[in-house]
């Protein structure tokens, strides 16, 4: 029987500790989102977190992740708000370097970013910016959701009929 | 002896791996070992081309960048169409919509989910990426109760869920875009930079606008939209036939045929409702319908 090489092995151990580890860091990708004390949206917010904020990944549970902040603080966030972190090993030499990660272009904020937006705008005066903010300005706090879907008998409340 | 020496060979990786991941740093860590003479310079090659982590297609569009493409698609959108300004039946179609968001595939989004009310006949939804949603007058007045609004603000934010847009990008723009943002390193670009990525985004836009205002999704995307509706709904407990009964109404109206949106893009209603019953069949718990909801909806539609 071939012994197995001894650089494979060290491929192997080299990538399975890197990878374990990687895999316990996680980024918000949301330009807002709240650290929650349960895994429901209607749990209490405990902390407020922003887009690039890292998390330490604790524990999954039905689409929700147990994690600890930078401060120590435990808490629950959905998956859909953060993304494993992930980097391109070329980017690390400038000379290699063509293409960048998703994690890396969402940290520093470029790709179509604000500046290709006025970029274009300034090409396209005719398109409507303007009711699109409006548009942003509509608000639905967690409370009038959570108030809405009591009242019709919908989501966590549906029992209550 | 054999097992002290491996032992520690086992925690000197460990700790040399916990200082790789530390910084970021698997490209050096690879250097270190090859210049140690423990891995070869191919090995290395190999090492750094398995661990690669670049874009190449939509599904890395990252959630900023979905924003600034949706906000584009939404100001196209609204150049064509007015607004209907109604306050409350506004805020209404946020709340509902933003409750069947919450138990979507993508309950959050990067701005958040946000509806609009279009002041048009015509009978039509649109849903741009990032999740800026419209829905026009006249098909908001073909809505009888609240399930069948919500059934089809569902399935809009179904199309913001699968990245149904993002989706109607051309594979070769992704591959130009990509390439030029990875060049800079820096968030800001220079003129030249920017000229030419402000002329990807142009024809990114047109590629989204084309498919979504002008020819409608694929019919497999509409199908499947579909299909996240009733798994949306009925997750928040609204009756998942709310997208049937609305449909319903739409069987022999040939009048729709000649507009745009819905039933000049769409399937047929009955191709949809046929599929759709299957779907529902499927469920496990069908809710039912309440009157409560369809008291507050009536007070919306006097």
């Amino acid at each position: 029987m071939k012994k197995p090489s001894r650089v494979g092995f060290l491929i192997a151990i080299l990538f399975y500790i890197c990878l374990t580890l990687w895999a316990e860091t996680l980024i918000v990708k949301i330009q807002t989102t709240q650290l929650r004390k349960g895994p429901q949206f209607f749990s209490s917010p405990l902390v407020s977190l922003k887009a690039g904020d890292s998390l330490e990944k604790l524990g999954e549970q039905d689409g929700w992740i147990k994690v600890k902040t930078p401060g120590g603080v435990f808490g629950w966030v959905h998956s859909s708000a953060v993304e494993t972190k992930k980097f391109s090993l070329l980017a690390m030499d400038k000379n290699l370097k063509t293409q960048t990660s998703a994690s890396e272009v969402a940290l520093a904020g470029k790709g179509f970013n604000k500046q290709v937006e006025e970029s274009y705008r300034a090409k396209h005066a005719e398109v409507n910016f303007v009711l699109v903010d409006k548009m942003l300005q509509v608000k639905v706090s967690s409370s009038q959701v959570e108030d809405f879907l009591k009242k019709g008998k919908l989501g966590e409340f549906r029992g209550s009929r | 002896m054999k097992a002290i020496k491996l032992l520690g060979m086992g925690f000197g990786l460990a700790a040399l791996g916990i200082f790789l991941a530390g910084c970021s740093a698997l490209e050096k860590g690879a250097g270190i070992l090859t210049s140690a003479g423990k891995i070869s310079e191919g090995d290395k090659d190999k090492l750094l081309k398995t661990g690669q982590a670049l874009r190449s297609t939509f599904a890395e569009i990252t959630e900023e960048e979905e924003y600034y493409i949706g906000r584009a698609v939404a100001a196209l959108i609204l150049s064509r169409y007015a607004v209907y300004n109604n306050d409350q039946l506004t805020q209404y179609i946020n709340i509902i919509g933003n409750s069947v968001a919450l138990y979507s595939d993508r309950p959050e989004i990067y701005a958040g989910y946000h509806f609009l009310i279009l002041d048009s006949e015509e009978v039509n939804a649109l849903a741009a990426p990032g999740g800026f949603v419209f829905i026009t007058r006249g098909l908001l007045e073909r809505c009888k109760d609240e399930e069948m609004l919500a059934s089809i603000l569902a399935h809009e934010v179904g199309h913001v869920s699968a990245k149904h847009g993002l989706q109607s990008i051309k594979k070769s723009r992704l591959v130009d875009a990509f390439k030029l943002i990875g060049q800079e390193a820096v968030q800001r670009y220079g003129p030249e930079k920017l000229a030419q990525l402000t002329n990807i985004f142009e024809d990114v836009l047109g590629d989204i606008a084309e498919k979504l205002i002008e020819r409608g999704y694929d019919r497999k995307y509409e199908h499947e939209a579909d299909s996240l509706a009733v798994r949306f709904t009925s997750g928040t407990g609204y009756s998942p036939y709310g997208i049937i009964d609305f449909l319903q109404t739409m069987v022999g109206d040939s009048s729709l045929a000649a507009g745009k949106g819905w039933f000049r893009t769409h399937p047929t209603p009955e191709q949809r409702i046929d599929k759709l019953n299957q779907e529902i069949s499927r469920l496990q718990i069908i809710p039912k319908k309440e009157d409560v909801r369809t008291r507050r909806f009536n007070q919306y539609f006097k």
